[in-house]
C-alpha cells in the first residue's frame, strides 16, 4: 500500500477536508512535545456531536476512550516502518453524545517522523456486515434449537420404545406365566401374535403360525369353523364362543373370548380358554344323568347303564325285561350303539299280535310263491340285520312255531326262508324284550323253556318309574325342553306343585306316560310355567300320596308280608290291593306267582 | 481511583453483553444483538473501603466469523469466561479462549460463569463437565443475566481476586 507524502496535502485543502468529512474520518496528529493528538483539518459531524459545541481540537485519550487509549499505547511496530502493514484498531463502540452509540475504527500511521491517528465512524458497509453476522448467528442458534428439539424427540421416542418394549415383555411374561393362550388377528384374519400356550394348544411353532390366516392354523371342525368365523365377524366389541374341539396331537376343547383391539378396531384379540377338563367333567356328569337316549341318574338306572356297558362288550343274547313304557327299545339301541356292531344295522321288530306265518315271513323272509301274495323273493329281518342287531320286542307274544324257528337260528346261526329248504348263514345279535314274566309263561306252557334259556343268557330288568321317582324331575325337564323345542313354545319350568303331582303319581305307563303327560301340559300351558292345571286329569285327580310312604316297593325281605297285608286290607280284591301298593295289576299278579302266594 | 480492565470472553450469544448490562445498568433484553468489535463499560465498585473503577471490555463472541485478537486482552487485570449452560459447545469455546488469555496475559485471575440458569432444565453442561472444569482450577459460578442471579457475585468475586489475589467462596447450584 502506498501513501501520498503527508505534507503534500495541506490541512486547509478544501478538497482534502471534504473527502475526510464525506468519509466521516477525523484526523489527528501527535504533538510530539506533549504526546497529545491534535485535530487536523475539518472535524466530522460525529466528532462535534461527541465533544460538544465547544469542541476542542485536542484529543484527550484518557477521558475520551479507554479502548483508543489502549490502542494508541500499544507497541505499534508499524510506526517505525512506513512500508509495513497498517494495523487498524478494529471496531469499537462509543457513545455518540446524542443518547445513541456509534462504531468507530482507528488507524495509526507514521509518516516522515509524524504520527497520524485516523478515526473513522463505520457506516452502512459495517452495518451490512453486522447484519449478515447477526443473521448467521441467529440461524446457528435456531439450528441448534432444532437439533436439540430433534434430539429430545429422539430421546423421548427411544424412551417410549424402551417402555413399550418393557411393557410388551412384561405382558408377554404375564401371559406365559398365566398360561393364557392368546392370538392377535389382523384385519385379514391373519395371526400377528400367538402366545406360547396358544401355539401349544394349536400344536404349532411360531414360524408356522405368524402371518397365516387363522383358518389354516386352527384345526377346528367345519361346523366350529363356521361358528368361529361368524363370531369374529360379529360387530360387538367382546364376544364369546365355544366349546370348540381342536383336533390336534392332544385333542382339546376350548372356548374363545374375542375382543376388538381398542387401539386398532380392525384387529382382534382372541383368548383361547382350555376347557378340556371342564368338558370332560361335564360329559361325565351328563353321562351320569343320561345314557344314550335314556335319562336318569337314580341308582337303579346307573346299574342299568353299567349292565348295558357290560353286555355290549360281549356278543350274547340279552333279555330286557320291564313294564310297558320303561324304555326297553332304548336299552336295546344303547346296547347296539355301544357294541362292536354299531356300524351295522339295528332292526327292531314287534312280535306282538302277528300270526305265525306273517311273523315267520317277516323274520326269515320267503321265497316267491311260498304263500298267496308272495310275488317276489323277500329277505327277512334276520338277513336285513346281517352283521348288526335284531331287537325282538314282546318276545313273550311269539307263537310257538316261530319260537322253534328262533331257537334254531340262535343255535345254528342260520335261517331258512319260507318256501325254501336251503338254510342261510346269518350273523345277527338278538336282543329280546318282554313285559311278561316268561318264567310264568314257561310254567303255563306258552313259552319254550329252551328258548328262554337261550335268550336269557344276559338279562336286564328295567325299573318302573315308580322305582326311580327321583328321576322324575330330570325326565320331566328333559321332556319339557324337547317338546318345547319341537313345538316352538317357550315354557321355562314346572311349578313346584306340578312337580309334586308328578312325583306323587303312580305312573302305570311309566316313562312313556310321563312324556305324554308333559306333552299334554305343554299344549295346555298358556304361560312360561307348567301349573298342575295343565296336567292330564288322571294325574291331577289322583290324591297326593303321603310323603313319608308314597309307595310300597315290592322289594326287600318283607315284600311277601306287605302283599299279604294289602290283599287282606282289600278283602282279597287283587285290583284294589295292587292299587293300594301303587303297582299295576299285572305286576301284582307276577309278584304273587314269584313269591308263591296262593290265590284266594 | 484504581482502574482495572476486565475482559469478557466466550462464544457468541452466551450472554456476555447481557451480564455486563445487568451489572452496569441493571437492564436485560431478551432480544439478541450480536456484538461486533468491543464495547467498554465502566462501573465503580467498593471493595473493603477501596473504590475501584472496573473497565469491562465486552469483546465480541468468538466463532468462525470472528476470532478474538490478542491485542484486546493486553493490559487486562483479569477476565471472565462466560458459557451458555444450554449449549455444550460453548464450554469448548471457553476452554480455548481461556488458553489464549492465559498465553497472552499470564497468570491473571479469571472466573467462569455458566449463564442461563433460568433454563437449567435444558442445560447440556452437566455436573461431570463442571467437575472437570473445577479440577482444572477454574472457579465456576452459575448465574442468569435474565433474572439477575449471580451477576453481582460474579463481578465481586473477580474484583476481589484482582484486589486480594484470592477468590471468594463460590456458590454451587
Amino acid at each position: 500500500m502506498s501513501h501520498r507524502p503527508f505534507d503534500s496535502v495541506p490541512s486547509d485543502d478544501p478538497l482534502f477536508n471534504r473527502i475526510l468529512s464525506t468519509l466521516d474520518i477525523a484526523v489527528f496528529e501527535r504533538d510530539e512535545p506533549s504526546g497529545g493528538f491534535r485535530l487536523q483539518g475539518l472535524a466530522p459531524e460525529w466528532w462535534c456531536a461527541r465533544v460538544g459545541p465547544e469542541a476542542s481540537t485536542v484529543l484527550d485519550l484518557e477521558q475520551w476512550s479507554p479502548f483508543l487509549r489502549d490502542y494508541v499505547a500499544a507497541d505499534h511496530s508499524v510506526w517505525a516502518s512506513e512500508s509495513g502493514p497498517v494495523e487498524k484498531s478494529g471496531p469499537w463502540t462509543e457513545s455518540d453524545g446524542q443518547g445513541g452509540t456509534m462504531t468507530l475504527e482507528a488507524t495509526v500511521l507514521s509518516m516522515e517522523s509524524r504520527t497520524v491517528l485516523l478515526i473513522e465512524r463505520l457506516g452502512a458497509g459495517f452495518e451490512q456486515m453486522r447484519s449478515i453476522v447477526q443473521r448467521a448467528r441467529e440461524r446457528m442458534l435456531a439450528e441448534d434449537v432444532t437439533v436439540k428439539s430433534h434430539r429430545k424427540t429422539e430421546t423421548r421416542l427411544i424412551n417410549q420404545l424402551e417402555v413399550s418394549e418393557r411393557t410388551k415383555d412384561d405382558a408377554l411374561a404375564l401371559l406365559q406365566h398365566l398360561g393364557l393362550a392368546a392370538l392377535v388377528l389382523d384385519e385379514r384374519g391373519c395371526i400377528t401374535f400367538a402366545s406360547d400356550r396358544a401355539r401349544q394348544l394349536l400344536g404349532a411353532s411360531t414360524g408356522e403360525v405368524i402371518g397365516r390366516e387363522w383358518g389354516e392354523v386352527i384345526p377346528f371342525h367345519q361346523q366350529d369353523r363356521t361358528i368361529f368365523r361368524e363370531t369374529i365377524n360379529a360387530p360387538s366389541d367382546s364376544r364369546t364362543a365355544g366349546p370348540f374341539y381342536i383336533d390336534s396331537a392332544q385333542p382339546t376343547w376350548v372356548e374363545v373370548d374375542i375382543h376388538r383391539d381398542p387401539r386398532h378396531p380392525g384387529r382382534q384379540i382372541v383368548v383361547v380358554n382350555d376347557r378340556t377338563e371342564l368338558h370332560t367333567l361335564r360329559r361325565a356328569l351328563s353321562e351320569q344323568a343320561s345314557f344314550h337316549d335314556l335319562v336318569g341318574k337314580s341308582p337303579a338306572m346307573l346299574r342299568v347303564y353299567q349292565l348295558v356297558r357290560d353286555v355290549a362288550s360281549v356278543d350274547t343274547t340279552v333279555l330286557i325285561e320291564g313294564e310297558t313304557g320303561t324304555g326297553k327299545e332304548l336299552i336295546a339301541r344303547a346296547i347296539h350303539s355301544t357294541s362292536g356292531r354299531r356300524e351295522r344295522p339295528f332292526i327292531a321288530a314287534n312280535c306282538a299280535g302277528l300270526t305265525d306265518s306273517i311273523l315267520t315271513s317277516q323274520l326269515f323272509g320267503h321265497k316267491r310263491g311260498a304263500f298267496t301274495g308272495a310275488v317276489n323273493d323277500q329277505q327277512g329281518l334276520f338277513e336285513a340285520a346281517e352283521g348288526g342287531t335284531l331287537f325282538l320286542d314282546e318276545i313273550g307274544d311269539v307263537p310257538q312255531p316261530v319260537q322253534t324257528a328262533l331257537l334254531r337260528v340262535l343255535q345254528e346261526k342260520e335261517i331258512t326262508r319260507l318256501g325254501e329248504s336251503r338254510p342261510r348263514k346269518v350273523d345277527v345279535r338278538v336282543l329280546a324284550a318282554t313285559h311278561h314274566n316268561l318264567s310264568e309263561d314257561v310254567v303255563r306252557g306258552s313259552f319254550r323253556a329252551d328258548l328262554l334259556y337261550r335268550i336269557r343268557i344276559a338279562r336286564i330288568r328295567l325299573p318302573t318309574l315308580r322305582e326311580r321317582r327321583e328321576d322324575i324331575p330330570l325326565l320331566a325337564h328333559s321332556f319339557l325342553m324337547t317338546i318345547c323345542a319341537a313345538t316352538g313354545k317357550t315354557i321355562d319350568r314346572l311349578s313346584p306343585e306340578t312337580l309334586h303331582r308328578l312325583m306323587s303319581y303312580v305312573w302305570p305307563g311309566n316313562v312313556r306316560e310321563l312324556r305324554s303327560a308333559i306333552e299334554f301340559a305343554v299344549i295346555s300351558c298358556k304361560g312360561t310355567e307348567v301349573s298342575p292345571d295343565d296336567l292330564p286329569p288322571e294325574i291331577v285327580g289322583t290324591p297326593a300320596v303321603p310323603t313319608l310312604a308314597p309307595w310300597i316297593p315290592l322289594q326287600g325281605g318283607d315284600e311277601k308280608s306287605r302283599l299279604l297285608a294289602a290283599l287282606s286290607d282289600a278283602k282279597g280284591n287283587r285290583t284294589e290291593a295292587a292299587k293300594r301298593l301303587g303297582v299295576s295289576r299285572a305286576t301284582f299278579y307276577r309278584r304273587l306267582v314269584e313269591l308263591d302266594i296262593p290265590p284266594r | 481511583m484504581i482502574q482495572k480492565k476486565i475482559c469478557m470472553l466466550g462464544g457468541f450469544a452466551v450472554g456476555k453483553t447481557s451480564l455486563v448490562r445487568r451489572f452496569v445498568t441493571n437492564v436485560f433484553s431478551d432480544q439478541y444483538h450480536t456484538t461486533i468489535g468491543v464495547t467498554v463499560e465502566k462501573k465503580t465498585v467498593a471493595i473493603k473501603d477501596h473504590e475501584v473503577m472496573l473497565m469491562l471490555w465486552d469483546l465480541y463472541g468468538e466463532d468462525e466469523f470472528q476470532k478474538v485478537r490478542d491485542s484486546y486482552l493486553r493490559g487486562s487485570s483479569a477476565y471472565i469466561v462466560v458459557m451458555d449452560g444450554t449449549r455444550r459447545g460453548t464450554l469448548d469455546t471457553a476452554l480455548a479462549l481461556q488458553q489464549t488469555a492465559a498465553r497472552t496475559l499470564g497468570s491473571v485471575p479469571f472466573v467462569s460463569i455458566i449463564n442461563k440458569a433460568d433454563l437449567q432444565t435444558e442445560w447440556e453442561i452437566d455436573e461431570g463437565a463442571i467437575e472437570q472444569l473445577r479440577a482444572r482450577g477454574w472457579t465456576v459460578l452459575f448465574g442468569s443475566a435474565k433474572l439477575g442471579q449471580g451477576v453481582e457475585e460474579l463481578f465481586r468475586n473477580i474484583t476481589t481476586q484482582i484486589m486480594h489475589g484470592s477468590p471468594l467462596p463460590t456458590e454451587r447450584l
